[in-house]
């Protein structure tokens, strides 16, 4: 078993990588309440957005044009695909919605794999200002993107809490959450409500595509089925609760950093969301209830 | 099916069912025969190396989509987990191949058999859970095995439980049986291996769990209510779902003849679903549609020099068409576009007023 001090600086990046976790998860959660869909995509439009910030960098261009571009990929792709594709599949299953943006997901990765090639080994990276800079807790030296990364995780769980208790935007989505139908007929414009949850779940997309790029890697393959492992903690949370989701996120993020240094579990660290997330589903699934004919969470 | 309604509706069909149903009954046996003769006699010496190690892939992967096939069409249960189930088939078949002298058949079977208790094992537990939450457990499985299958690796010809080496200079390849080493020969191989396993599907899909499972994927409250225990026959299907792909695993690893584990990636899982959603889960025509869209075409189009990449749009693209306008895939939409196509065609050059224009438009869908 390593010391103590060992396990110290992985503290630090579980808590940044479990905050870009709950940044998805949060952005997954508060989109599928609103409109019953699941965006599988949300890692592959993070991922593009991030290569093409690197791209742009690349060409000469200052560094923020480059995020400001990366954020809002994230928005209009995601708004266009639910403007397009949202009506389209509005009255199918949840699953088969999900399983549509499976598709999105695989467009993004052909066309990312055709115009950023992998040949040739020249890794990229993205270097945000904010990894130069930073302070020391203890002996652990904690850089600003680390901090803004959990920053951003908590800030926005707490925002979006705060924007569906007390907005009427938000209010509209809780009810649309609640039933679509319901909500429609008491005179909200549901399209609207949905198109403003398309866009703020691609902003997310964008930041936690920037983020993660700098945090973990900039590598099509691995942004885009990142997602998997932020769809653990929203799992977790029975894609219900922004709260457990941020919890989980936390928790994920952290357990997976601190199996870095035991030697015996470092190469089943990968593991950590997913068979989080299967114990939680198995040991928290719900009595099924038959009489219901709509597959209801 | 937005079809069927307007075909039920033409009288031609609707008075001489009969004579269709018989024709039908006679045409397709023999159709099938006819293609499977000439696969296994006629096409081996017709196409390059190249071409038939492709092949050989489409029939081993065939034997994969018809699996997940079963799973998403007949029973409705959408499995993102199809690639690891694969995987696991492959660990099995290729350490059985380096561990005993059993004649290949026998191996085959077992390492199906291995494969059908571990996906039983994973199934159970996951069958609690129903639509999109089965579908997203899946994929978390998939992740999880593609993880320890990283770490554990395929085996090489070492010893111990897990069969690899890692520091071994001479990898013995995986054997083949002796009937078929050679490379044309395995490709028959694999062509039978993969009719036995469409006949075993077939049984299945003809007799009382097939009825079952089509209740199943109708209505499960419907289907409890009737006295079918949705349980089993959901476990049942994804026993026989495990059981096929793990036998296809196992042929697989006689193909590749050297396995790595970086070979079996998640998104294998997410492709194996794109491809059998746009050949159609609904038929067995399907499963094979499918596995010429997920080995064939890459093959074609890295023959022509183009990037394999191209193919990922496709398939997404694929996918989303399917889902939103043909919901039955390739396997459905091309007969009936072409059956389309044709009476356009016959009415636009024999008798152009004979009908009246209107109620042709009601069988566009």
């Amino acid at each position: 078993m390593p010391a103590w001090q060992d396990f110290e600086p992985f503290i630090v990046s579980g808590l940044a990588l479990g905050g870009v976790y709950a940044l998805s998860g949060v952005g997954l959660v508060v989109l599928y309440r609103a409109t019953g869909v699941l965006y599988l995509a949300f890692g592959a439009v993070g991922a593009m957005g991030a290569l093409i910030a690197w791209s742009m960098s690349h060409a000469g261009l200052p560094g923020w044009a480059g995020w400001v571009v990366c954020v809002a990929f994230g928005g209009l792709v995601t708004l266009g695909y639910g403007m397009v594709f949202g009506p389209l599949l509005a009255q199918r299953d949840p699953l088969v919605k999900a399983v549509a943006t499976l598709g999105l997901t695989l467009i993004l990765f052909g066309a990312m794999d055709l115009l950023w090639t992998t040949g040739g080994g020249q890794s990229r990276a993205i270097t945000l200002p904010t990894d130069s800079g930073g302070f020391t807790v203890g002996q652990v030296q904690v850089n600003w993107t680390q901090v803004i990364a959990l920053g951003a995780g908590v800030a926005l769980t707490v925002g979006t809490a705060a924007f569906l208790r007390f907005t009427k935007l938000g209010t509209a989505m809780r009810a649309m959450a609640n039933d679509r139908v319901i909500t429609a007929t008491l005179g909200v414009p549901v399209r609207r409500v949905e198109a403003a949850a398309w866009l703020g779940c691609g902003i997310l997309a964008g930041v936690a595509g920037l983020l993660l790029a700098d945090l973990v890697a900039l590598d099509a393959t691995t942004l885009t089925f990142l997602v998997i492992s932020s769809l653990a903690a929203a799992l977790i949370a029975r894609l219900r609760s922004i709260a457990v989701t941020f919890a989980a996120a936390i928790a994920v993020g952290l357990i997976h950093d601190l199996l870095t240094p035991i030697t015996a579990l470092t190469n089943y660290r990968d593991m950590t969301p997913f068979v989080l997330a299967i114990v939680a589903l198995l040991v928290m699934s719900p009595r099924r209830i038959m009489t219901r004919s709509r597959e209801e969470a | 099916m937005a079809g069927a309604p307007g075909q039920l509706l033409r009288p031609r069909q609707a008075v001489e069912p009969g004579r269709g149903l018989r024709r039908d009954q006679l045409i397709r046996p023999a159709v099938i025969a006819v293609l499977l003769l000439f696969t296994l006699f006629g096409l081996p010496s017709l196409l390059s190396l190249y071409y038939i190690d492709t092949m050989t892939q489409v029939a081993i992967y065939s034997v994969v989509t018809l699996g997940l096939g079963v799973l998403v069409g007949r029973v409705g249960l959408f499995s993102l987990g199809q690639g690891a189930v694969l995987a696991i088939g492959a660990w099995s078949g290729a350490r059985l191949l380096f561990a005993t002298g059993q004649p290949f058949p026998l191996v085959l079977v077992e390492a199906g058999l291995v494969t059908m208790v571990i996906g039983m094992v994973i199934g159970l537990p996951a069958l609690r859970l129903r639509g999109l939450y089965l579908a997203l457990i899946t994929l978390m499985l998939a992740g999880a095995i593609t993880v320890v299958l990283a770490s554990t690796n395929f085996p090489n010809g070492g010893g111990g439980f897990l069969g690899y080496n890692g520091s071994s200079v001479h990898i013995p390849p995986i054997r083949r049986p002796s009937i078929a080493s050679g490379d044309p020969a395995y490709f028959r191989y694999c062509v039978v291996i993969a009719i036995v396993m469409f006949g075993l599907v077939f049984a299945h899909i003809r007799t009382r769990p097939g009825r079952a499972w089509a209740a199943i994927r109708q209505s499960e409250p419907a289907a409890l209510a009737a006295g079918i225990n949705t349980t089993f026959y959901k476990l049942w299907a994804f026993a026989l779902a495990s059981f096929v792909t793990g036998v296809a695993g196992a042929a697989l690893a006689g193909a590749d003849r050297y396995l790595y584990s970086i070979d079996f990636t998640t998104q294998d899982s997410i492709t194996l679903m794109a491809v059998v959603l746009m050949g159609g889960a609904y038929s067995m025509w399907g499963a094979v549609v499918a596995a010429f869209l997920l080995e064939f075409l890459p093959a074609l189009l890295n023959n022509w020099g183009v990037s394999a990449d191209w193919l990922y749009i496709l398939f997404g693209l694929g996918v989303l068409q399917v889902l939103t306008t043909a919901p039955a895939g390739l396997a459905d939409q091309v007969p009936k576009d072409l059956r389309r196509l044709w009476r356009l065609a016959r009415r636009l050059f024999s008798r152009p007023a004979s009908r009246p224009a209107v109620p042709a438009g009601g069988d566009a869908e």
